[in-house]
């Protein structure tokens, strides 16, 4: 993985070719879903129709899109931080675990405290464990030049076993079956934007690091070593930069903020931690920085679109036979397609003519 | 109990060996593969239909391979032809194959995860008449299949290939030194595609292992991230065929272990953990192994 260490966009140029990088993905991913439902038997634009009036058309179904964007622009961001210091961290999916846990346990074990202090405890609790979680593979990777991505991939497959056990263990909730804490107290859950809807002050918090991040990296001087390191270590080195260090900062930032999308998961929508508690958030947090370019509104667009699919993508399957997995397939050809350079085809174009 | 555990870690050490000594191959073409996972189950369930369909393991096995390949030199293209990051386009296809797979199951057979069809030809057990009554050496080579023979047998194989053919030669200077084997004439974006082909196909065969061999029907959760201990494997061998056996073999032990353990005290979501934290602790050793040798030379 020896070119790894580079930051997997290109760095932003004009503003209109930045939009170009980020709309050519979708549009293809779009393009080869559309056959794929096509060959199915169904209508590829009445689907899409329909995913975007289940994920628009109503305020009711715009506050449960943005309630699945919220883990999203977390993951995104956490992916964000560590890929702009140059480091690959895989591992924000085993965060999600291990800070959901942690805030979920906060939640009903210390149900005397006051709401406010519970609920600050227990993200607090979420974002120390996160970044303890990461700890490991940034020391590694920053003083051993250990590889990353295998030790943060493997800490994944970790954080999911530790998980299960603690909950089919020790925290299992007494009288249940199934592999989960029990409820945390009513006070413990973040409070709600737009009730019914599980749309909570999460959401905030998210937006809030989103705008901490765009100044962060546009106005601080830690922001702009941060991007030195990511894009020329060595010539960061060069110019007094200590690397190795910044690399393990950005990577407890990062593990810190995977662990805040689990506290706020597990604090705001579900209530508790479950076995299978992240359907795959860190994974689709990848392809959410990729596709907003590691930039702050692109990373919350691109979250509002994978929030969008996945809570349409869950509503269309109620009402029509087109199964939830597309939205599954287009996020991983998003994925693929954003770190594909096409310019070589217009190139060549280019040049023939 | 001792033959048993030791069969079931010869079983369980196969499809991850398959798949690790594909990955070998194609790291030492300079691509590391994060995808074989999604092609070990698309191979899973590719091997289960034909076997089904076609009543012959052999079919079964090729078509299992043959989606494999296909699947890796699609992920090769990306890398070599669209410049694309390998690890980024390694966990896409891992979200996208298991989301094509599950779509297939529904749209095809109407099912959600699981499926289960008539009359599959399974692999058959190879018994060796006199050695299989023999304890300990009986369960570790008496009544395993082909593909575990396969598997053992691609290990020398590979070691012979990669220093003594020419295209092994060529293959490690695609991988070590891609513009200095350019100008030497080769062409290494063919090679590394060539690698990935055969790591997908690889991955293809363990995952055919998996559903024909093993278990008999598919499940969308057949591999258990058999995929990614393979990567583990590789990793853990530093790229040799026999370190990297090694490593497989201990993961298998781990698996039929932790089948063994269950509900005897010892939880199996715990035994699950050992081979990824083994990962971790083999390469911060060997990071510090590197590190010392450095200091003394200087």
């Amino acid at each position: 993985m020896s070119d790894a260490a580079i930051t997997p966009w290109k760095p932003a140029r004009v503003p209109l070719q930045t939009f170009a990088d980020a709309i050519l993905p979708l549009a293809l991913a779009l393009a080869v879903a559309a056959i794929l439902l096509a060959l199915a038997g169904h209508n590829p634009f009445e689907v899409y129709r329909l995913l975007a009036v289940e994920s628009f058309g109503s305020t009711r179904r715009i506050a449960a899109t943005l309630s699945s964007t919220t883990p999203l622009i977390l993951t995104g961001l956490a992916t964000a931080v560590a890929f702009r210091a140059g480091a690959f961290n895989v591992g924000v999916e085993g965060c999600i675990f291990v800070g959901g846990l942690a805030a979920a346990y906060v939640g009903f074990a210390f149900a005397g405290l006051p709401g406010v202090v519970l609920i600050v405890l227990g993200l607090t609790v979420s974002i120390i464990v996160g970044a303890l979680w990461m700890l490991v593979p940034g020391v590694l990777k920053a003083r051993l030049d250990v590889d990353e991505v295998v030790t943060t991939l493997m800490l994944n497959f970790v954080a999911v076993s530790l998980t299960a056990y603690l909950v089919n263990g020790p925290l299992l909730a007494p009288g249940s079956a199934n592999s989960a804490t029990p409820m945390v107290v009513a006070a413990a859950r973040l409070p709600r934007l737009m009730p019914p809807s599980t749309l909570n002050i999460g959401f905030v918090i998210a937006v809030l690091l989103l705008v901490l991040y765009w100044l962060w990296g546009n106005r601080t001087a830690l922001g702009f070593e941060t991007r030195l390191a990511g894009l020329n270590a060595r010539f960061a080195t060069a110019q007094g930069i200590d690397v190795p260090m910044l690399i393990i900062k950005m990577m407890l930032l990062s593990g810190a903020i995977g662990g805040l999308a689990g506290g706020i998961h597990a604090l705001g929508t579900v209530g508790r931690f479950v076995s299978g508690f992240s359907p795959g958030y860190g994974f689709t947090g990848i392809a959410v920085a990729l596709l907003g370019r590691g930039t702050a509104p692109g990373i919350f667009l691109a979250a509002l679109l994978f929030g969008a699919l996945a809570t349409s993508g869950a509503t269309i399957q109620l009402f029509s036979d087109v199964p939830i997995e597309i939205v599954e397939i287009l996020q991983g050809m998003v994925m693929i397609f954003a770190v594909a350079r096409f310019g070589w085809i217009f190139a060549r174009r280019r040049r023939a003519a | 109990m001792i033959d048993n555990i030791i069969f079931a870690a010869i079983a369980m050490t196969t499809p991850v060996l398959l798949a690790a000594i594909g990955g070998l191959v194609n790291r030492v073409g300079g691509i590391v593969n994060i995808g074989l996972d999604s092609m070990m189950l698309a191979g899973a369930l590719a091997g289960l239909i034909v076997a089904s369909t076609t009543g012959s393991c052999l079919i079964a096995v090729l078509a299992a391979a043959a989606i494999g390949a296909v699947l890796g030199l699609m992920m090769s293209l990306a890398v070599t032809r669209l410049d694309a990051n390998e690890i980024i386009v390694g966990l896409g296809f891992s979200v996208a194959v298991a989301g094509l797979v599950r779509f297939f199951l529904k749209t095809v057979y109407d099912s959600s995860g699981t499926l289960n069809l008539p009359s599959v030809a399974r692999l058959p057990g190879i018994d060796i008449p006199v050695l299989a009554n023999v304890p300990v050496l009986g369960a570790l080579v008496s009544g395993h299949d082909v593909l575990t023979w396969l598997a053992w047998l691609m290990v020398p194989a590979t070691v012979w290939f990669l220093a003594r053919t020419r295209l092994g030669l060529r293959l490690r200077a695609a991988g070590a030194a891609p513009q200095a084997a350019r100008s030497l004439g080769l062409r290494p974006l063919l090679l590394r595609d060539a690698s990935t082909t055969f790591a997908g196909m690889m991955a293809g065969i363990a995952g055919a292992y998996l559903s024909i061999g093993v278990v008999g029907i598919f499940n969308e959760g057949i591999t258990a991230g058999r995929g990614f201990i393979a990567l583990a494997a590789f990793y853990f061998g530093r790229n040799r065929p026999w370190q990297t056996a090694l490593g497989a073999l201990l993961f298998g032990f781990f698996d039929a272990f932790q089948i063994r353990m269950q509900g005897r005290g010892v939880p199996a979501e715990l035994v699950q953990t050992l081979p990824y934290i083994m990962v971790i602790f083999v390469l911060t050793v060997m990071a510090l192994a590197t590190r010392r040798a450095r200091s003394r030379r200087a």
